[in-house]
């Protein structure tokens, strides 16, 4: 038999590779959002908001890209599954950059010397550790096509979530000076941030397992956390 | 389900063939002279094929197909060029033994009827399960409404005019071509465009009122607009018959049918077999076997 459709494969490869390439961008986002954070770096964090652009740009890419194909090539099957996950994979990209442009515009609330608290900071930064690792992972998941990869982000993201519920606590600690609270307040939302990348995370490893079985199942249920999480 | 043996079409004993289903009531009440006016009531009927084998001679052209065709669906039958489908769609109106040599074993019943049973009529099959060819045939030298009805007058039925008439109009405003020809019914049939011609030969299919339709490509010699236009046809005449269509237009198949079964081969000169039949929907977008997604993804040629 002779292999067919080569310039389709290539292109679906090159669609891919570019939207899971997204996933790269974030992590640098991230880290720099991170950064921003740490350090009350306003500078950085206009870096962030303005260099989200990219992850914008990257987005309207792949977008078109998966049009073309759909309109120009048909794709069915597992090559339809996998044109299909881009849309999703690439939108929560798009998702994760807008969250650390979310983080980015909170930095320069603060001023230049907040009163910053060091545990709750290393709080946000072990979480911002665990969520940049999680937007690999899934990245990799996918590319692998590795469901038991893409399934262990439920895991990993139940310690992100727990590091969320430390944080709340830890801001709910910080005491009665307003500017202190003020700063607790913004460190919550950060969290939040960070929390939504590390869901986005799990969303592409399911993306991961819809290429794989042609089924869709949500790993955890929000909505019904007693149910039992799918088999594949 | 036991195997037989096809019957020849002319047998040597005197019993005489036996017609299947409702025509033989109509039969009947034709040959007392009575006219059978009761209103027809249309099933759509279930094909079923247990442990098919075809051959031509020697050939062992489709092994062990065993399938059950559902009534009121498009099934449709896709597979690359000389994996069995179309010899298989002929089966199931026994035109496949009317080649020299041509020989089938295993079962097809019709809605529990054994079409192979030697007292059945292969002719009365056929009536049952018409057929619309590849490319349009029209008989030329026929006007559109002698089309239409050539059918019916084959079978040596005989119609008065104002029957004729009513039959020619339902046949084809059942294949969505009356308004285009009713000013032109005494015209030849060969006058028509390629889309038209195959309308009429739909309607020429209807006319002798099968309960089961096999077309074979049937838009293969058309252009875009007049596939669409049979595709739409196609789609309105399943809620009357069991239709199973054979193309090599995947995206037809995705199109037109509720149901796919892919056929291939394992290699040159090797029988074709029945790989997956499944919903459309899954064939399509999450096929079982690996070469079935192979196929409809036209990764390999």
């Amino acid at each position: 038999m002779t292999e067919t459709r080569i310039h389709f494969q290539e292109e679906l490869s090159q669609l891919e590779d570019h939207a899971l390439g997204g996933l790269e961008l974030v992590v640098t986002a991230l880290e720099r959002a991170l950064e921003s954070v740490r350090h009350q770096d306003v500078e950085l964090a206009s870096m962030v908001i303005a260099d989200d652009d990219r992850i914008d740009g990257r987005y309207l890419e792949v977008h078109q890209g998966i049009l073309s194909l759909l309109a120009l090539q048909a794709p069915v099957a597992g090559d339809l599954r996998v044109v299909a996950a881009l849309l999703h994979v690439i939108k929560h990209v798009e998702r994760m950059g807008d969250q650390c442009v979310n983080m980015a515009k909170l930095v320069p609330l603060d001023g230049h010397q907040p009163p910053a608290e060091q545990s709750l900071l290393d709080l946000i930064q072990r979480m911002g550790e665990q969520a940049g690792q999680q937007v690999v992972q899934c990245g990799q998941a996918f590319a692998r096509r590795d469901v038991e990869m893409a399934q262990d982000l439920v895991r990993q993201d139940d310690l992100i979530d727990e590091l969320n519920r430390e944080v709340f606590r830890r801001a709910l600690e910080l005491g009665d000076d307003v500017d202190r609270r003020e700063w607790a307040m913004h460190m919550m939302l950060v969290g939040r941030c960070i929390e939504r990348i590390g869901d986005n995370a799990v969303d592409i490893g399911e993306q991961t397992a819809f290429v794989v079985t042609g089924l869709f199942r949500e790993f955890e249920d929000a909505s019904h956390p007693a149910v039992a999480p799918p088999t594949f | 389900m036991p195997h037989s043996q096809a019957a020849p079409e002319t047998t040597m004993d005197d019993t005489p063939p036996v017609e299947i289903s409702q025509h033989k009531v109509a039969e009947q009440a034709r040959s007392d002279g009575k006219r059978d006016d009761r209103k027809i009531v249309r099933e759509a009927k279930t094909v079923q094929a247990e442990a098919v084998n075809l051959y031509y001679g020697d050939f062992h052209a489709v092994q062990d197909v065993s399938m059950k065709i559902e009534p009121n669906k498009v099934t449709a039958l896709i597979g690359s060029s000389g994996c069995g489908k179309t010899t298989f769609l002929r089966s199931i109106n026994r035109m496949h033994e009317l080649t020299p040599g041509a020989w089938v074993k295993g079962a097809v019943t019709i809605d529990s009827e054994d079409i192979y049973a030697e007292a059945i009529d292969p002719v009365a099959v056929r009536r049952v399960v018409g057929m619309v060819f590849q490319a349009p045939n029209p008989f030329p030298t026929m006007s559109v409404a002698q089309n239409v009805i050539a059918g019916v007058t084959l079978n040596n039925r005989k119609m008065s005019k104002t029957e004729r008439q009513e039959v020619v109009e339902r046949s084809l405003r059942g294949a969505h071509l009356w308004e285009e020809v009713k000013d032109r019914l005494d015209k030849p049939g060969a006058g028509l465009s390629g889309g038209q011609q195959q309308r009429l030969c739909i309607a020429r299919a209807i006319a002798v009122e099968p309960e089961i339709l096999l077309m074979d490509e049937p838009c293969s010699a058309l252009d875009p607009l007049a596939t669409l236009a049979i595709e739409d046809l196609i789609a309105e005449l399943k809620s009357r018959y069991t239709i199973v269509i054979v193309t090599h237009n995947m995206q037809q198949a995705a199109r037109a049918s509720d149901v796919t079964a892919f056929f291939n081969l394992e290699g040159p000169g090797k029988p074709g077999q029945l790989v997956e039949m499944a919903s459309t929907d899954t064939i399509f977008t999450a096929p079982k076997e690996k070469a079935t997604e192979d196929y409809v993804s036209g990764r390999f040629g």
